[in-house]
């Protein structure tokens, strides 16, 4: 336990201690400049863009991920058999486990613009080749449909083994009711999952942080910075761009400070 | 139409939804693996065709290239030391916690769980600055040491639940026999948790072997594992050799995809004790 401790926060602390320098890949040697990289982050338009970016990654990713996952669950848990059922949940949980990289790859194979499989039909439509990926406006949401790709299914399987869990009687003392189907779960199967639904929700934001490996295999940030989200950009001032590590370090623990906050406060509401 | 007779439509109409999510998982995932049998020539066309003569090309031009088989090694030595050293170190400890628990169990529990909070670029950097001042940069036995951090925590959390499942009537009994400490661990409680155990470890195995960022960071050509080189087989050339990639990322996805088994068993097992 103490080793674990220990190998947690020397990296920590080691973040903090070297976003207050000046240190680049360059060069080993470095001063202390303290918080000069930080004042210099909030005069930074491209930091505050790839922080625009995140915020919206997180909301996008997160809300279609839970919007996907429970009425498709419910629909597994209403309108298959068990055996059918079983099949499916070992097969939607194959999308999260292929390698972010593997899915990334399957999908930009998938839309790439002249010989996509799921580019085809936009081209008919459209009369010309539609490379999404290389389109501003929609290069976030198709990388955003990846992730729900994997994570929506996979939270599709957890819902349903919890609506298995349930209680019998309540949703069928609704149906004796008169009660629709999607009403009975509405209100109450739903709100009975309130707790359990509200930890997935947790976990998804925690793991859409990660998205960096499908951003940086399926679009590198771009096209331009449209898809730059605050990893990718501290890894491309860190190491691609300018190796300035201590600023790159500055960024890193100043998204540790506020994802800490923002999930303590988040936790707390929730409970 | 009667009630009747709309109730079977509708049941139809979802059903259809249904099927089409399913397609949506096999038809991509498929159309990459009958794509990696391809030349290039028959991939890019347009509209995708399914007419084609295989071809085994892809799959020797990965594997013999030297540092796909460089990073392949990598993975498999890097993976496998990291899951073990999680375990072996790992479950002594997730009982320890299941079994004796203090008032700072929870608060133990927690803290294992928010290493997985800390945003893996915030990781990064500072054990890449770490491993470069010890002169350890781009080995295996730094990813080593740094893939142990997380299925050591993996591994923890997972195996405390397991332990806390085996019956304490059991143990007691074993105690009353005479067995120590030390034999109700090794005989008594690993052998009745095994399965969610073996979950929880391959868990863990596929965390680490699917990990990108970091590997990323940590590594430039020695220690390159895996999913790094085969991003970096898009930089190939002019155009994107379509049929070579995928044909990487049917190799890279294969090991996770053999523990479907397992892993859907262990997610049922979840979530079933729960109820």
């Amino acid at each position: 336990m103490t080793i674990l401790s220990v190998l947690a926060l020397v990296p920590t602390v080691d973040a903090i201690n070297i976003a207050l320098q000046n240190r680049e890949l360059s060069s080993p040697d470095s001063q202390y400049v303290w918080f000069a990289n930080f004042i210099a982050l909030f005069h930074d338009a491209r930091f505050l863009h790839a922080m625009w970016v995140s915020l919206i990654w997180e909301i996008l990713t997160v809300t279609a991920t839970m919007l996907v996952a429970i009425p498709l669950a419910v629909l597994l848990f209403e309108f298959t058999g068990p055996a059918v059922r079983n099949a499916l949940c070992v097969l939607f949980i194959v999308p999260v486990l292929l390698p972010r990289v593997s899915a990334a790859f399957v999908w930009k194979f998938a839309f790439h613009p002249l010989y996509g499989l799921a580019a085809y039909p936009l081209h008919l439509l459209m009369g010309h080749p539609v490379d999404l990926l290389a389109d501003p406006y929609t290069a976030m949401l198709t990388v955003a449909i990846v992730d729900v790709w994997q994570w929506g299914l996979l939270f599709s399987v957890i819902i349903v083994k919890l609506l298995e869990t349930l209680p019998r009687q309540p949703l069928e003392a609704a149906r004796l009711d008169y009660a629709r189907t999607w009403e009975v779960y509405l209100f109450i199967a739903v709100p009975m999952l309130r707790a359990p639904l509200i930890a997935l929700a947790f976990v998804k934001m925690v793991e859409s942080l990660r998205a960096f490996d499908l951003i940086y295999v399926m679009t590198r940030g771009g096209p331009g910075v449209a898809t730059e989200t605050l990893d990718m950009y501290a890894y491309s001032q860190g190491f691609i761009e300018s190796g300035l590590i201590s600023y790159a370090s500055s960024m890193a623990v100043l998204m540790m400070a506020v994802t800490t906050i923002a999930f303590t406060i988040l936790w707390r509401w929730a409970r | 139409m009667g009630p009747v007779k709309a109730r079977a439509a509708s049941t139809l109409a979802m059903r259809a939804i249904i099927v089409l999510v399913a397609a949506l998982v096999v038809i991509p995932v498929l159309w990459t693996l009958i794509s990696s049998f391809k030349h290039t020539v028959d991939i890019e066309t347009t509209p995708p065709t399914l007419v084609f003569t295989p071809t085994l090309d892809n799959f020797l031009y990965v594997l013999n290239r030297a540092s796909v088989r460089n990073a392949l090694i990598n993975s498999i030595v890097i993976s496998a030391s990291a899951v073990a050293i999680g375990a072996v170190l790992g479950l002594p400890c997730a009982y320890a916690v299941a079994r004796y628990p203090t008032r700072r169990a929870p608060d133990i529990q927690f803290f294992v769980l928010s290493l997985r909070f800390l945003p893996p670029i915030a990781v990064a950097l500072p054990l890449m600055v770490i491993w470069l001042d010890l002169g350890l940069y781009d080995t295996r036995i730094a990813m080593i040491v740094t893939y142990t951090l997380f299925t050591l925590s993996i591994t923890i959390w997972l195996a405390i639940p397991a332990f806390r499942q085996v019956p304490k009537e059991i143990e007691e009994a074993a105690f009353i026999d005479g067995y120590s400490a030390y034999a109700i661990f090794f005989r008594i409680a690993l052998p009745v948790a095994s399965k969610s155990l073996i979950g929880a470890i391959v868990f863990s195995f596929v965390l680490v072997w699917n990990e990108f960022l970091i590997a990323l960071m940590l590594t430039t050509s020695d220690a390159r594992t895996l999913p790094i080189v085969a991003s970096e087989l898009s930089q190939l050339g002019f155009d994107t050799p379509w049929g070579i990639l995928n044909a990487s990322v049917i190799v890279l996805s294969l090991p996770p995809l053999m523990f479907l088994g397992v892993l859907s068993g262990f997610l049922n097992s979840l979530f079933k004790r729960n109820a």
